[in-house]
């Protein structure tokens, strides 16, 4: 290091050396350096040269330009991803990084910025809160365009290419059907944008929510059934007839008729769901920290129950069900002497 | 009085009670307390057909009389009394299992009578069941009167209010209508009566000589000249002890249904404890399991606990699995999962629905609107900016009990209305068969009696043909169907009243 120290020392304007050294003093500092340090060690060289070495650089796809808070950071751009990016032009790189840096959301403090040459950004998304999205949501095909300012024939063109490419990938939103949002190919999508475990292909699942929650109704079900043939105490019968959400999931687990990993906040929800059928019933326990189960020191424990009273009076008559029941007036078109949904009740 | 109940209650009293009484009573329903010779003109009947029919209404309460300003005596009819008519079969059933044959004949002779003294009732109650019995066997009075004594002492029946004895001689002209007190410790006091006697078997017709009865009738009349010792105490079935042991039930099998059926016997204790008294003291055991139940909560521990069945969260969830069992139903059963999640959570966005409910977001808005559309769901709106731009709102679903039960138990008015008529509407068909059965059964039973060959009476029978048969056969069928079911729909609307009922009284 010192030589080469030592052969800057007469001016040298090489922008070559130039190019050279800064590469070597980001990988010196792969977290990327700022102007200020570039500055330092080679202060005979003016800002200009400096500028135009550094815009070469970028040019090539070797540097990242990045903004941090303390000002503008140099970083050494992964060779890999260089090599991706070699037969793209300048917009395509520049949105494959806006839709990376969406991806890198979570835990990065930079923001992207957009070669010299083209408007710098401010993507004024606060890095802080998108690292709470716990996932990963892509950008939406709009977004880009706001971020890049490209028109719209020009940013479909690109996506495109880069899909072809398998750089980037499209996810259809689950909330809106027609939306898609973009992000790295080789990313995770966020629940919030599949749906989930109950989503597959953004259809959703109706059948196998089904099929759990008949399978967890009939476990809690037969474990209701021993615990009343073993004719105890009430107190025990009842106790004995609950089961915990865990012990749900481990069942469920067992059965093996998910391809999904389902996790217990999924078999939760899907209790849920009986309870608001009446078939289920569920009281929260305190439970000591560290027992099986437990979340924040409480336990969810679910029971089978019957209704409380059988199918009303009112239901069992056909009045009760009947469609055109407003209409229904004596001496009109349809009325209680000719009313066909009774006579074929009573023919039953 | 909405326009369904009017209906109903001009239907139940044309079948008991006939054309006239059904005009006035009808009239009286829809315009409110008024003078009788008011009544006459409207009406347009006779001024003594309108007595009569006042009287019979006013025998069996359905009717009241108060004196106004002026001396001017006004009569009002009680809507809700004349819809109790329907709900006569299941007191009569409820006597019956609680006190066997004996009051159920009680019971029900005061239900069609109205008003009855004791001794009436003893009288006509100890008849009936004589001619059911085996020949030579009597039914003796003291039993019915005890099962009497004992229907009054679990309050089932109770005296009707009676003219006060006024010790100071008034010498001013009689009031126009007398005014009814009863004192309410009296309400439940039986006489002391010594009714000796047996219920006299009434003899056929047939065995006595054209001339015999009027022979025997003097001797009745002889009987009865002494004065009836209670005369003037008339007594009433209490439709609201009814009401409560009904209430009862309701709770202890909706308790067997979601526990078991030991808490459901310990929920039954409680309830009978508390029949004469209201407030409740502490069961022998703790029941725990009554941690669940909304109903039973703990009041204070002085005698190691003392427990408190809360009617009115008991009635609260009765109607409102009422008003579920009604949605799944009629909607289906994912509905009935909306509706209970809606219910739970109060005040719900749709986004939120699907997600809790797990049902895809096309179907469950259709269910959504549905049911909004159904009234048995209400959207609140929550505006986001001043003017309330839809896109800026936020709306939420819930559902309000009390309209809805209201609006459900309107609609089973009209249903048991349609019922009724479709049960009139078959009979009428069918009346020329019926009328021909009746006659071919009365020949039947005189040729019986002057003994008549088999030959003939073979014969005689099969003028009514196979068809003719099968089809009287179905008749009856229906219209026992018919009535069965006018009877499950009152269960609901004594669920649905009572609860609005309660509630209206919290506020």
């Amino acid at each position: 290091m010192a030589e080469v120290k030592v052969k800057v020392q007469p001016p040298d304007a090489d922008p070559v050396e130039i190019e050279n050294r800064i590469i070597e003093l980001c990988h010196q500092f792969p977290h990327g350096i700022t102007d200020q340090v570039i500055q330092n060690e080679m202060p005979h060289i003016e800002a200009q040269q400096r500028a135009v070495a550094i815009n070469r650089l970028l040019s090539m796809g070797q540097l990242d330009l990045l903004r941090s808070n303390t000002g503008l950071l140099y970083r050494i751009k992964d060779s890999q991803n260089a090599g991706k990016m070699k037969g793209s032009d300048n917009q395509e790189k520049l949105v494959y990084q806006i839709i990376e840096d969406a991806g890198n959301k979570v835990g990065t403090e930079f923001h992207h910025v957009g070669q010299a040459g083209l408007k710098l950004l401010s993507s004024g998304d606060p890095p802080a809160s998108a690292s709470l999205s716990a996932g990963i949501t892509g950008i939406w095909s709009r977004d880009i365009r706001y971020k890049s300012n490209l028109p719209l024939t020009e940013i479909n063109k690109i996506l495109k290419n880069l899909e072809s490419k398998k750089l980037i990938k499209a996810v259809k939103s689950v909330a809106a059907s027609k939306k898609k949002v973009y992000m790295l190919y080789n990313l995770q999508p966020d629940r919030s944008v599949t749906g989930g475990a109950w989503y597959s292909d953004q259809d959703f699942e109706s059948e196998f929510v089904e099929v759990l929650n008949q399978q967890c109704f009939k476990f809690l079900q037969s474990k209701a059934e021993t615990a009343r043939e073993s004719k105890q105490n009430p107190m025990i019968q009842r106790n004995s007839s609950f089961a915990s959400s865990h012990e749900v999931w481990k069942y469920i687990c067992e059965l093996g008729i998910s391809k999904v990993e389902l996790s217990m906040e999924d078999i939760e929800t899907i209790l849920n769901t009986l309870i608001y059928d009446g078939k289920v019933e569920m009281t929260i326990i305190a439970a000591k920290e560290g027992t099986v189960g437990s979340v924040d020191g409480h336990m969810k424990l679910y029971r089978a129950v019957n209704p409380i009273i059988p199918p009303t009076g009112l239901v069992r008559a056909p009045c009760g069900l009947c469609p055109v029941f407003d209409d229904c007036h004596e001496g009109g078109e349809i009325s209680p002497s000719n009313c066909i949904y009774m006579t074929e009740w009573l023919e039953f | 009085m909405t326009q369904a109940e009017i209906k109903l209650c001009s239907l139940l009293l044309q079948e008991h009670f006939g054309e006239i009484v059904e005009k006035i009573g009808v009239h009286l329903i829809r315009t409110g307390s008024q003078p009788l010779r008011v009544i006459a003109h409207d009406t347009g009947t006779s001024l003594d057909q309108v007595k009569k029919a006042l009287c019979v209404l006013v025998q069996h309460n359905l009717v009241s009389y108060q004196v106004h300003k002026r001396g001017v005596v006004e009569y009002e009819a009680q809507c809700s009394r004349v819809l109790r008519m329907l709900r006569y079969p299941r007191y009569i059933y409820t006597t019956k299992t609680l006190y066997s044959d004996t009051g159920e004949l009680i019971v029900e002779e005061l239900l069609l009578n109205g008003k009855l003294t004791m001794s009436a009732v003893v009288k006509k109650v100890a008849d009936r069941l004589t001619e059911t019995m085996e020949d030579g066997k009597t039914m003796d009075y003291a039993e019915v009167s005890n099962t009497f004594v004992r229907l009054a002492d679990t309050h089932f029946v109770q005296r009707c209010p009676s003219v006060p004895t006024t010790e100071n001689s008034d010498p001013g002209p009689p009031p126009p209508a007398p005014t009814l007190v009863i004192n309410e410790k009296d309400m439940y006091l039986v006489p002391k009566l010594s009714l000796i006697g047996k219920g006299k078997r009434r003899r056929s017709s047939d065995e006595d000589a054209a001339g015999e009865p009027k022979a025997k009738r003097p001797k009745y009349t002889t009987d009865n000249k002494e004065p009836i010792p209670d005369d003037g105490i008339y007594w009433q079935a209490n439709l609201d002890r009814f009401h409560q042991h009904f209430r009862d039930q309701a709770i202890v099998s909706a308790v067997a249904n979601r526990m078991d059926q030991t808490s459901s016997e310990i929920v039954r204790t409680m309830l009978r404890m508390s029949e004469i008294t209201t407030s409740s003291s502490a069961p022998f055991t703790q029941p725990l399991s009554s941690n669940e139940l909304e109903f039973v909560g703990k009041s204070g521990d002085s005698g190691g606990g003392m427990y408190v069945i809360n009617l009115h969260k008991a009635l609260a969830s009765l109607a409102t699995a009422t008003l579920e069992s009604v949605v799944q139903e009629r909607f289906g059963s994912r509905c009935a999962r909306i509706f209970r999640l809606v219910l739970q959570k109060k005040h719900i966005e749709q986004k939120q629905v699907e997600d809790f409910a797990m049902i895809p977001a096309k179907e469950a808005k259709d269910m959504l609107y549905k049911m909004l559309s159904e009234n048995f769901m209400s959207l609140q709106e929550i505006p986001k900016t001043p003017d309330h731009a839809p896109s800026r709102t936020f709306y939420l679903y819930t559902v309000n009990i009390l309209s809805a039960a209201r609006m459900l138990l309107h609609r089973c008015y009209k249903s048991i209305a349609n019922l009724i008529e479709r049960r009139q509407f078959e009979t009428k068909e069918n009346k020329r068969l019926l009328e021909k059965s009746q006659r071919v059964e009365a020949i039947i039973a005189s040729m019986q009696a002057t003994g008549a060959e088999e030959a003939q009476l073979q014969e005689i029978e099969e003028m009514i043909t196979a068809p003719e048969r099968q089809q009287l056969e179905t008749l009856k069928r229906n219209v026992n169907k018919l009535d069965a079911s006018e009877i499950q729909v009152d269960e609901t609307i004594f669920l649905l009243e009572s609860y609005i009922e309660c509630t209206m009284k919290r506020q």
